[in-house]
């Protein structure tokens, strides 16, 4: 059991379907807003007896938006997508292991 | 003649005017093991030292600060904004000044929910050093929605020496971890018993504890409280234990200093990490030119 220690150093919109965060080690991540939606764990996107995805993958549209994105406590985000979906918690551990790195 | 209820609308924005220093959540996982004895009594050493404090009794169920810390001015209403009590100098607000004193809250956990989102969000703490948070014991939904609200600094976790209270302590410890709340250091409470400081500690409740769970968490120990009966006639009375040994001599009163003068440093160094956190934020989502 250790300390955690990952946290956002900075969160900015890349473009109309990206955003960005830097992490407090400096590693820079990309996240696209369909790639997110089609993860949503909220109970309406995912059916919590059985685990199975509730809402299919392939209709959610690539050019996704979002309305905001803001934290939950200390250890998430939520993000309220233009689709109506704003429920789900994405945790940082879960986004860092996913997002698409930069390299500078 | 308790507050009546107040109305589940929560302020639609967080309205605290003043600001907060720290927000320190003092847990365990388990009940039983001193949490609200030692908010009560680190509230105290931590005023003593020029800090103002805030306590928020969030144990809907089973709220016992009060009762260690009786109020000169009773919590009020203006609209959505609650104003905290002020007791000895210290800022509180409970359930308990919602019930008669024997009167249960038999609510379920979407209203005691709302009952913590509203402390959270409509109290008017003013300006504060440390706002302690006293965790009812679990981690299930109100621990959830303390740590997802309350913008805590960090937690302070309180445990007596036998592995039996660890195992529970550990499970707070994870939800913590999970919550990505930094765990400040591990207070062992009930420690042991020298009735004075010539003769050889007893260790009533074994030994090691509270340095076992500061190993494993990676985190300090950051006091270990004597068994002192003074604590116990002091929390029943609602006195402070500076009100009988006002010049802090007895060494459960040096401990609780002791422990207050680790709390500041550890938040210290704790801000010092974080302050290149982004923090609490929204980002609100603009049309961009491709």
């Amino acid at each position: 059991m250790k300390n955690p220690t990952l946290f956002i150093r900075k969160i900015w919109q890349q473009d109309n379907h990206v955003f960005s965060i830097e992490w407090n080690d400096g590693v820079i991540q990309n996240f696209r807003l369909c790639d997110l939606q089609r993860e949503c764990p909220c109970a309406a996107c995912v059916d919590e007896g059985t685990g199975k995805r509730i809402k299919d993958p392939k209709s959610v549209p690539e050019d996704l938006k979002a309305i905001s994105i803001c934290n939950v406590g200390r250890y998430g985000l939520r993000i309220r997508f233009t689709s109506g979906c704003s429920m789900g918690i994405y945790h940082i551990d879960k986004l860092r292991e996913g997002g698409q790195c930069i390299i500078n | 003649m308790p507050l009546p209820m107040f109305s589940t609308k929560v302020a639609s924005e967080p309205q605290s005017f003043g600001k907060i220093d720290a927000i320190v959540g003092v847990a365990a996982g388990k009940g039983g093991v001193g949490k609200s004895s030692v908010v009560v009594n680190l509230a105290h050493a931590l005023r003593k030292k020029g800090y103002q404090v805030g306590i928020m009794d969030t144990d809907i169920y089973g709220p016992s600060i009060r009762k260690m810390l009786p109020e000169e001015q009773m919590p009020f209403q203006k609209g959505a904004h609650i104003y905290p009590a002020l007791c000895q100098g210290i800022k509180m607000i409970s359930m308990a000044y919602f019930r008669q004193e024997n009167e249960a809250t038999a609510v379920r956990a979407p209203i005691a929910n709302g009952l913590i989102t509203q402390f959270i969000q409509n109290v008017q703490w003013g300006d504060l050093d440390f706002l302690l948070v006293d965790f009812p014991p679990g981690t299930g939904d109100v621990q959830l929605t303390l740590s997802q609200k309350a913008q805590l600094t960090g937690a302070v976790m309180v445990t007596t020496p036998q592995e039996i209270s660890l195992l529970d302590v550990r499970k707070a410890i994870s939800l913590f971890n999970q919550v990505k709340v930094p765990i400040i250091g591990i207070v062992e409470n009930m420690s042991y018993y020298q009735p004075t400081e010539d003769v050889e500690p007893v260790f009533i409740f074994g030994k090691g504890g509270g340095e076992r769970l500061a190993k494993e968490s990676g985190t300090p120990l950051l006091a270990k409280i004597p068994l002192d009966p003074h604590i116990g006639t002091c929390g029943d009375c609602g006195e402070s234990l500076y009100a009988h040994d006002s010049k802090g001599e007895r060494l459960v009163t040096r401990t609780f200093e002791h422990l207050a003068n680790r709390l500041v440093e550890e938040i210290q160094l704790l801000k010092a990490e974080r302050k290149e956190g982004v923090g609490s934020f929204e980002l609100v989502w603009k049309e961009m030119s491709p």
